[in-house]
């Protein structure tokens, strides 16, 4: 049995918490092992140790049979081991060629030397099949090509051992399937894969075998062709997961939210961001908006909340134009946003629990009287929404937010929105980097909003999020419409081709 | 046509040295570190650079003595700057504060050193360096005349220091590392490239620039230092953002505000000039109004080094 | 248990780095009297620690009169600071502030006596004020680096007061301005009896009333609360219906109002001060950042931290007994701010300390605290606000 990674016994701890403890990690030579787990279970710890970015507390490491030291990333390039990591180390303004050859330039006596690493570059890219274009700037590329570009950086230092780092968090169905073909190239010619996902369906399709993590301890190690997707799941989580959320049928009402030819240009390239979209969302209805992120949705959002200019179109609550209201004039209306970005919009990570409480509030007569702050109004409040909630922070309603974990902080945010009885909430990636347990809590608040007659529009890349959680599936690519779907009538493998931009709705048909 | 000569020769010795200093700037701040503290780090060079044109002046001159005073201000200039390094890379200190107190340090040490040693802050030199025509150069028609008489060497050491920049910038390892650690650390730190050691580099030769500049500031329009370098650290800032961190466009930024302080000060050489009854003040005030309208158009669309003032924290993903 | 609880009030740790900077730096201070002259150095650091006890009333009413200016600057800095803008052009507007006082307390006689000085002093804001709104005005509209902006504000300033004093209350003699008719010299309200001198007036109380209106506004009103989102997260300001760019220009005309008073206030004082007509940037403009960080940006800090650097200030003036250069003090400050700059490291660590200790999950590291005095990443990072096109060139 020939072991080309071992990781034995690896105990890593950041200052209290212990995020690795105990874990056994094999991977033989020439296998896609996949590393599966929860949010916060550890994996891409685990991975960065391989790499060295981390050094482990306990434990040891074996490449090839060899034990080794690996204390920085150039001791794992010399052992040859690649990562393509999850967050994209990629410089906006740097070309393609620059980027790959970063850290490894050719020089003569330090002056770069690019036509030879070009020739290598080219060839690389032919051999493995990875299209890209050594000119152009990072920034002008597709997501697809980026991570392209990331895989070449490897293959440019001859890395043998390949991580990938949740490679299909940004990609469509259609380049993830061409992300498989490439892994399994590389397999071909003898390189050796580990990828970290928490997506079943990828693990089962391109995985030989598998090991389980959960809360930094080592669960097991399966063959993939013989688990099936619940067994790995009950080993993710520790308990059975149901699959299908509960769901009543609703009635719904009249149309609370109306876009009409939505436009919104971007300010130096003149691109139609949101392309003349049009669409309603009633009473009782979770309507969700899936597509791949940078097709136009933030942008959708950002202009139908009032924190970018629109170009043209209208928009409309409950038959009231609110198109040119200011950000907090829409809200006084009855529209709640929860971001996409919660430490960028969602809260003021320096301010107290309950002054984030009140972020959209604070204006109102009940927390305020001729510009000073009723402070017992704003603590009572709070404290409302903690036990509300169920809010878990280390100084209740005085911690600060940054202090507190992402979960709760988007629970908080999620509190507030809703707590303003609002009668429309527009939810953006509500559940992005939260665990199972949070998720599960703002998928239940959601569908509650929508079984009391409110009107809640969701934005989501997350494909059981998309199926499970709406009634009607907008999808949007490159700005614009191009399917009106009932989730209980379309395959994933259907969502996913539309989200690609391959399959239209008969009523998009391009002109 | 002779005003037009000696318009040239005077913005030599303005420009240049927000040439200099703005360059340092630029080195520092695209590997990631702001620094603010560009006016101190040149009063702490000019200061030792007359220092030792002070001391020694009795038995060197010319050149030789310009050429070791320049190395002596671009050493203390590097040592000076170490401790913002130190605060804004080790200590992951705010950087604009610890500006602030370098900046604040530096001509307070140099009046307390002054004094304590010579009794009088203003340190007194002769200026034997000055360059009536460049052999040769200067006999040129015309451009002989702008740039190659009247002048001194550091002018010369000024656009050197130019092109051997951009060169590094652009065509060198060290300079693609550089430009890396101020745009992406992560992306660096995760080829195994040490972002500290690359960030100090470039904090010490804005020291090392900046250390350069303080002297050339001084040498050409005065005969003593008078522990102020009055604000041109600062207009070198200036000069770097409106220059939007790129090399080019920066020797064009510090020409303009050369031409515009050289307007200020010589306005009085120019016949018609002389006569309006616009009163000196205004001439002064003109190179930072004119600051001010051109940062106003220029701010839009900033070209910041993207990861410039916030602390590499390896820990961070 | 109760060592964590302490250390969790931010308050308490920002005194403890406070005065550990201060510590340092006085440390620092000592050393170099020691290099320079050993002999007198401990003597001369006495004095220094002693500041204005060392001349009993007298010395005490020369540190009021000297932290006068430098709190109403270090406040006027400190609330920028607190709103996430960096007020370096503190001097500009006090140097404002001390013409239009002096300006009106010569020339406006016709207003009656009992309230020349006030309206002096209001004119002071005033011009404070609108000198202060220039930066603010560009940053909210145009989005230009309020540090460079200030700096050259400070110049342009200094020119036009300058100019304007020698073309209306200027005495060529001595290359100053003009001594203020009496009615507008702050009144003493008997405190030249209590302080067994001349050199005090009603001053403190108008600084100490600044410093409670500051507190209040910051800490207890709707307004405080929009600007210190707005300094601690512009983006969720925007989300929060918070008018960005009015809370920018407010909060530096308030700032710049603060300053001009500071000015009006010192050369009200009637200790015959005058303005000379140099080019030279009123130091107490700089004193006051050094102010505004010592006292972490907090109204109360700042009130006691002007108090010591005053206090500072006086002992360097009367080391000169000595032969020792009172530039020591500056560079004694100086290396108390540098100091200042990791103190915020330290809070960072305990943060980090507390929040192992409590939460229960840890989902995505999170990026290092924002430092209060945020002029840290926003100082020139506002520039790449509207980065969203890229526009590589070649360098």
């Amino acid at each position: 049995m020939e072991y080309v990674i071992e990781m034995n016994n690896i105990t890593k701890v950041f200052g209290n918490f212990k995020a690795l403890d105990d874990v056994t990690f094999k991977v033989k030579k020439g296998e896609v092992h996949a590393l599966l787990g929860e949010n916060g279970a550890g994996k891409s710890t685990l991975m960065s140790v391989l790499f060295g970015l981390y050094q482990a507390e306990k434990g040891s490491i074996k490449i090839n049979e060899k034990s080794v030291k690996i204390n920085n990333p150039n001791d794992a390039s010399s052992l040859k081991i690649g990562m393509v990591h999850q967050h994209f180390k990629l410089v906006h303004n740097f070309t393609v060629l620059e980027s790959i050859i970063l850290g490894r330039e050719t020089v003569n006596m330090g002056i770069l030397k690019k036509d030879d690493a070009r020739k290598k570059v080219i060839d690389l890219s032919k051999r493995y099949k990875l299209r890209i274009d050594p000119d152009a700037y990072i920034s002008d590329i597709t997501v697809g090509m980026q991570q392209r570009v990331e895989i070449l950086k490897m293959l440019y230092s001859d890395s043998e051992i390949l991580i990938f780092d949740e490679p299909t968090a940004v990609l469509t169905p259609q380049e993830i399937e061409e992300l498989m073909k490439i892994m399994k190239e590389l397999v071909n010619e003898g390189k050796s894969i580990v990828f970290i996902s928490h997506k079943l369906n990828e693990i089962k399709e391109a995985a030989d075998r598998c090991t389980v993590l959960r809360k930094g301890k080592y669960i097991g190690t399966v063959d993939v062709a013989t688990t099936t997707k619940e067994q790995m799941s009950e080993m993710m989580v520790g308990r059975k997961i149901n699959f299908n959320i509960d769901k009543n049928d609703i009635e719904t009402g009249e149309a609370i939210l109306e876009v009409k030819n939505l436009t919104v240009i971007a300010k130096n390239s003149k691109k139609n961001l949101v392309n003349n979209v049009s669409f309603e969302v009633k009473a009782g209805e979770i309507l969700c908006i899936a597509g791949i992120d940078g097709n136009g949705q933030s942008e959708l959002v950002y202009g139908i909340t009032g924190l970018i200019p629109i170009n043209e179109g209208q928009v409309l609550l409950k038959g009231k134009d609110i198109t040119k209201e200011s950000v907090r004039k829409k809200s006084l209306d009855g529209m709640s946003h929860i971001p996409e970005d919660r430490h960028k919009h969602g809260v003021i990570l320096d301010f107290d629990l309950k002054q984030n409480a009140v972020l959209q509030t604070y204006f109102e007569l009940r927390f305020q009287k001729n510009g000073f702050i009723k402070f017992n109004a704003v603590k009572e409040y709070a404290k409302k929404l903690i036990k509300q909630y169920d809010i878990r922070s280390p100084r209740d309603e005085d911690s600060t937010v940054r202090n507190m974990s992402g979960g709760n902080q988007q629970k908080l945010i999620v509190a507030r929105e809703i707590d303003k009885d609002p009668n429309i909430v527009i939810a953006v990636q509500p559940t992005r980097g939260l665990d199972i347990g949070a998720t599960e809590y703002i998928h239940k608040q959601l569908i509650a909003q929508r079984d009391q007659g409110k009107a809640v529009l969701l934005v989501s890349l997350e494909l059981d999020e998309v199926m499970d959680v709406s009634d009607r599936i907008l999808v949007i690519y490159e700005g614009e419409i191009v399917g009106d779907l009932a989730p209980k009538e379309i395959t994933v493998e259907e969502l996913g081709l539309y989200m690609a931009g391959s399959k239209r709705s008969d009523k998009y048909e391009k002109n | 046509m002779s005003t037009v000569y000696f318009l040239a020769q005077q913005t030599m010795y303005f420009a240049i040295p927000l040439l200099i200093v703005a360059l340092g700037g630029m080195f520092s701040e695209r590997s990631g570190i702001v620094n603010i503290a560009l006016e101190g780090i040149m009063v702490v060079g000019a200061f030792f650079g007359i220092g030792f044109i002070n001391i020694f002046q009795n038995t060197m001159s010319g050149q030789t003595l310009l050429l070791l005073a320049v190395l002596v201000a671009a050493a203390a200039g590097a040592l000076f700057s170490l401790f913002h390094a130190f605060a804004a890379i080790n200590l992951k200190a705010n950087q604009t504060i610890s500006g602030t107190a370098l900046n604040m340090f530096a001509p307070a040490f140099a009046v307390y050193t002054a004094r304590m040693i010579q009794g009088v802050q203003q340190v007194q030199f002769m200026d034997t360096f000055y360059i009536r025509s460049v052999p040769i150069l200067g006999d040129i028609p015309v451009l002989g005349q702008m740039f190659f008489r009247n002048a001194y060497i550091t002018t010369y050491i000024g656009f050197a220091i130019f092109l051997i920049s951009w060169f590094i910038i652009n065509n060198t390892r060290f300079g693609l590392r550089l430009r890396a650690c101020g745009e992406h650390p992560q992306a660096a730190d995760s080829v195994g490239i040490n972002v500290y050691n690359i960030r100090y580099a470039g904090v010490i030769i804005s020291g090392i620039l900046a250390g350069i500049g303080g002297l050339t500031f001084v040498i050409p329009t005065s005969t003593n230092f008078n522990a102020t370098v009055d604000g041109y650290g600062f207009l070198a800032l200036a000069v770097l953002i409106f220059g939007q961190w790129r090399t080019q466009k920066i020797l064009v930024a510090a020409f303009f505000f050369g031409i515009m302080k050289t307007f200020a000060s010589a306005y009085s050489g120019i016949p018609f000039l002389k006569v309006l009854p616009i009163s000196n003040e205004v001439y002064k005030m003109i190179p930072y109004i004119a600051t001010l309208v051109v940062l106003t158009f220029s701010s839009k669309k900033s070209q910041a080094p993207r990861a410039e003032g916030i602390p590499y924290d390896k820990g961070s993903r | 248990m109760r060592r964590i609880k302490l250390l969790q009030y931010e308050g308490f740790t920002s005194f403890l780095s406070s005065l550990m900077a201060i510590v340092a730096g006085l440390l620092v201070g000592l050393i170099i009297l020691l290099i320079s002259n050993a002999e007198d150095a401990f003597p001369a650091f006495i004095t220094i620690l002693k500041g204005g006890f060392l001349d009993g009333t007298r010395g005490m009413a020369q540190v009021i009169y000297f932290a006068i200016p430098i709190i109403m600057t270090g406040l006027s800095v400190g609330f920028a600071f607190k709103t996430g803008l960096f007020n370096i052009g503190a001097s500009g507007q006090f140097t404002l502030g001390a013409f239009v006082a002096i300006y009106i307390g010569i020339k406006w006689s016709f207003v009656p006596e009992q309230i020349h000085w006030l309206v002096a002093l209001l004119g002071a804001m005033a011009a404070g004020a609108v000198w202060g709104s220039g930066p603010g005005i560009l940053k909210a509209f145009f989005n230009v680096n309020e540090v460079i902006t200030s700096i050259m504000m400070n110049y342009i300033g200094m020119y036009l007061v300058n100019m304007s004093i020698v073309k209306t209350v200027y005495d060529s003699l001595k290359n100053q301005t003009k001594p203020v008719l009496k009615s507008a010299i702050l009144p003493k309200a008997g405190m030249d009896k209590l302080f067994n001198t001349g050199n005090v007036s009603i001053g403190i109380f108008i600084v100490i009333i600044a410093v409670i209106v500051i507190y209040i506004i910051l800490q207890k009103t709707t307004f405080g609360y929009e600007l210190k989102a707005c300094g601690s997260n512009k983006e969720a300001s925007k989300y929060a219906g918070i008018n960005e760019k009015r809370s920018i220009i407010l909060s530096m005309v308030i700032a710049g109002a603060l300053s001009g008073l500071g000015g009006g206030l010192l050369y009200l004082s009637g200790s015959g001060k005058y303005i000379h007509v140099l080019d030279v940037l009123a130091p107490e403009g700089f004193s006051g950042i050094s102010v505004a960080l010592l006292g972490m940006s907090h109204p109360i800090g700042i009130l006691l931290s002007g108090l010591f650097i005053a206090h500072l200030e006086v002992g360097g003036f009367n080391i000169q007994l000595y032969n020792f250069v009172p530039e020591v003090i500056d560079m004694i400050i100086a290396v108390i701010i540098y100091c200042g700059a990791f103190a915020l490291l330290f809070k960072q660590i305990i943060s980090r300390f507390i929040k192992k200790g409590t939460s229960e999950d840890i989902e995505e590291p999170q990026q290092a605290a924002k430092i209060p005095v945020a002029a840290e990443s926003q100082v020139v990072n506002s520039e790449t606000e509207e980065n969203d096109t890229e526009q590589r060139e070649d360098n």
